[in-house]
């Protein structure tokens, strides 16, 4: 409702609750989309390799700061507990993420909108621009208190909207192998490494399958669709009960297949290679 | 450039009004509340308008910022002393206040409050005590008497209330005052030295909601009675009260003793003598407490009031001897820093 930016990251471990503290599970999706009263859209974006931390945490920030959004950044206690030798960036090569705070007191006003609906950022200290902001919503442009119902429904819609404007920030969903074919194993987050393991050992022993992993899952990558219908099948490995296959089944409706196993434990290549087998039947779905 | 006193001269109480329509119940302490502020701010603020913050989080109280023409944020349930917290550590130049309310203090905010008081976080915390939750049409708040019949309580509540002056002073803070919605003199003289603190100040206000808990402190407030139930602390002085200032409070070793200065048996020379600086907590504990027993007057004023190293300073002195020792941050260093190799 404030609209400002903010980094939340969720080390995911077994739930509800207490749960299991120290072991991984991939069962917040879910609550980081969903969980909130209102209609309240945030950025979601998820890591895939203990590397990958380092750089989406930076875009985490980034996105955070030229939206003027909270962002959720998805990693478990898998990724938090693994370790991978990488190439440290110069920080040359790093994204330049310097805020510009609004100090210019003509025209205004909290709520107006730039170009990426993100409304400006005058911090308390700068002369003339004294405003509140707070949980009640907010009149368009003006930001003062707003029941107008007109109005909260134009917020509503534009608060979705600047999320879903993200998506020509972000990256194409990438395939590794055959852009087409029979089936398309999708993942996020930690289990990135051990479906790549199985998907190699499936092509060695002679089936066409492909893996696409999704690092931004609020909004999707734009051609996502167009990725998952170019296979017969997907499946979707998760260490929850299904939580990006009920959003990709929403979003798209498509049908796709599931492996779930919620021990406490990353999966085995063997679970994965065992499942893509059996959905090949052996022989490429023929 | 203007220096700070005509800087202070320059505004009135309306540069701190807001444009926005004030939406308490008529007849609400809170308006009296704003009133007080916005007329002792002129005098007190001695930066610019821009340097001063209203932080607060749910309630009628926390209405407030929206009705400052300062910078101000409305947060959440509780959560005001912390949201305030944040604004002076991030920008220590900043005059950060906080409107708040006994439900909003003292029950789900109750830990914040605590934990800001023992740091000493620099903010001022105007509690707006009207020992009812108002905003949600009054149900029995932490600072309701016991035996209150509210909606939440219709065959009256059974727990004891908070005693805030008492939980900030147990908490270490380092200033607590209390004042009367209805007494604006004594309210601004309040806001003022609250202003002036610094360091965690407390400025406790009894606070009639007209709507779901009228009355709640008219004994303190009516003109035949107030006189025998207020004790106005002033420091230095002795503690006398009453219409025809005939009573005062003797201290036999920790016990006060109400007595009666007119028939030549006690004089002022016997009576307590207010110190507000005392280095122990022990005597404002006292004064806390004071009105528990029926024969008591409630006492307005300045409980305590010390000094000590404020969390925004110590955050901001270890930072600058930090770097003085070790240089200021250098990002490469750090990410090639610990545990690192080249691999030819």
């Amino acid at each position: 409702m404030t609209e400002l930016p903010l980094v939340i990251i969720d080390v995911q471990r077994g739930g509800p609750s207490t749960g299991l503290p120290t072991k991984t599970e991939q069962a917040d999706l879910l609550q980081a989309m969903f969980g909130r009263n209102g209609e309240a859209p945030v950025c979601v974006i998820a890591a895939r390799t203990p590397r990958d931390c380092f750089y989406m945490a930076i875009e985490a920030a980034r996105l955070a700061l030229k939206y003027m959004t909270p962002v959720i950044l998805l990693t478990d206690g898998y990724l938090a507990n693994g370790s991978e030798p990488w190439r440290i960036p110069n920080i040359s090569e790093l994204p330049d993420i310097t805020v510009k705070f609004q100090t210019d007191p003509k025209d205004f006003h909290p709520y107006t909108r730039d170009n990426n609906l993100a409304r400006p950022w005058a911090v308390p200290g700068t002369p003339g621009l004294e405003h509140r902001i707070g949980g009640l919503e907010k009149s368009d442009i003006y930001g003062n208190v707003s029941y107008d119902p007109e109005n909260h429904d134009k917020m509503v819609k534009l608060r979705t909207e600047k999320i879903k404007r993200m998506v020509n920030d972000i990256p194409d969903l990438k395939v590794d192998g055959e852009e087409k074919g029979e089936l398309l194993v999708l993942g996020w987050g930690s289990t990135y490494g051990t479906i790549k393991d199985a998907v190699i050992k499936a092509r060695h022993n002679g089936l066409i399958v492909s893996q696409a992993h999704l690092r931004y899952l609020n909004p999707l990558p734009k051609n996502t669709e167009s990725v998952l219908k170019s296979f017969k099948k997907v499946l979707i490995p998760e260490i929850n009960l299904g939580q990006l296959a009920r959003l990709i089944r929403s979003e798209y409706l498509i049908p796709v297949e599931q492996l779930n196993l919620v021990r406490g434990l990353p999966f085995k290549v063997n679970d994965i290679l065992a499942k893509i087998t059996e959905l090949l039947g052996g022989g490429n779905g023929k | 450039m203007a220096n700070n006193a005509e800087v202070a001269q320059k505004y009135t109480a309306k540069d701190f009004t807001s444009d926005q329509d004030v939406r308490w119940c008529p007849g609400c302490g809170d308006y009296s509340i704003l009133a007080q502020v916005q007329r002792s701010f002129p005098e007190l603020i001695e930066t610019n308008k821009e340097k001063i913050v209203w932080i607060s989080g749910i309630g009628c109280s926390s209405r407030f910022p929206y009705y400052m023409n300062t910078y101000g944020f409305h947060g959440i349930h509780g959560r005001a002393p912390i949201i305030a917290s944040g604004v002076k550590v991030a920008n220590p130049d900043l005059s950060v206040w906080v409107a708040t309310g006994d439900g909003d203090l003292l029950s789900i905010g109750g830990n914040h409050f605590i934990h800001a008081c023992r740091k000493n976080v620099d903010i001022k915390v105007l509690l707006f005590n009207n020992r009812i939750y108002g905003l949600t049409k009054g149900q029995y708040s932490p600072t309701s008497e016991k035996g209150k019949v509210t909606k939440t309580t219709p065959f009256g509540s059974v727990d004891y209330p908070f005693n805030p002056a008492s939980l900030a002073l147990g908490s270490d803070a380092t200033f607590v005052a209390r004042s009367i919605d209805r007494n604006p003199k004594h309210l601004q003289e309040m806001i003022k030295r609250v202003g002036k603190h610094k360091g965690l100040a407390l400025l406790e206000i009894y606070q009639n909601c007209n709507i779901f808990n009228d009355g709640a402190f008219s004994i303190l407030t009516e003109k035949v009675t107030k006189d025998d139930h207020v004790l106005i602390l002033e420091h230095g002085k002795p503690m006398v009260f009453g219409k025809n200032l005939d009573k005062g409070i003797k201290l036999d070793g920790p016990h006060p003793v109400v007595v009666d200065i007119s028939n030549g048996k006690y004089s002022k020379d016997d009576l307590w003598v207010h110190d507000e600086f005392a280095d122990t907590p022990i005597h404002a504990m006292i004064l806390a407490h004071l009105d528990e027993r029926p024969e008591f007057p409630t006492p307005i004023g300045v409980f305590r009031q010390y000094f000590k190293q404020t969390y925004d300073e110590g955050i901001r002195d270890q930072i600058n001897k930090i770097v003085e020792k070790k240089g200021k941050g250098d990002l490469e260093k750090v990410v090639f820093g610990g545990n690192t190799w080249e691999v030819n």
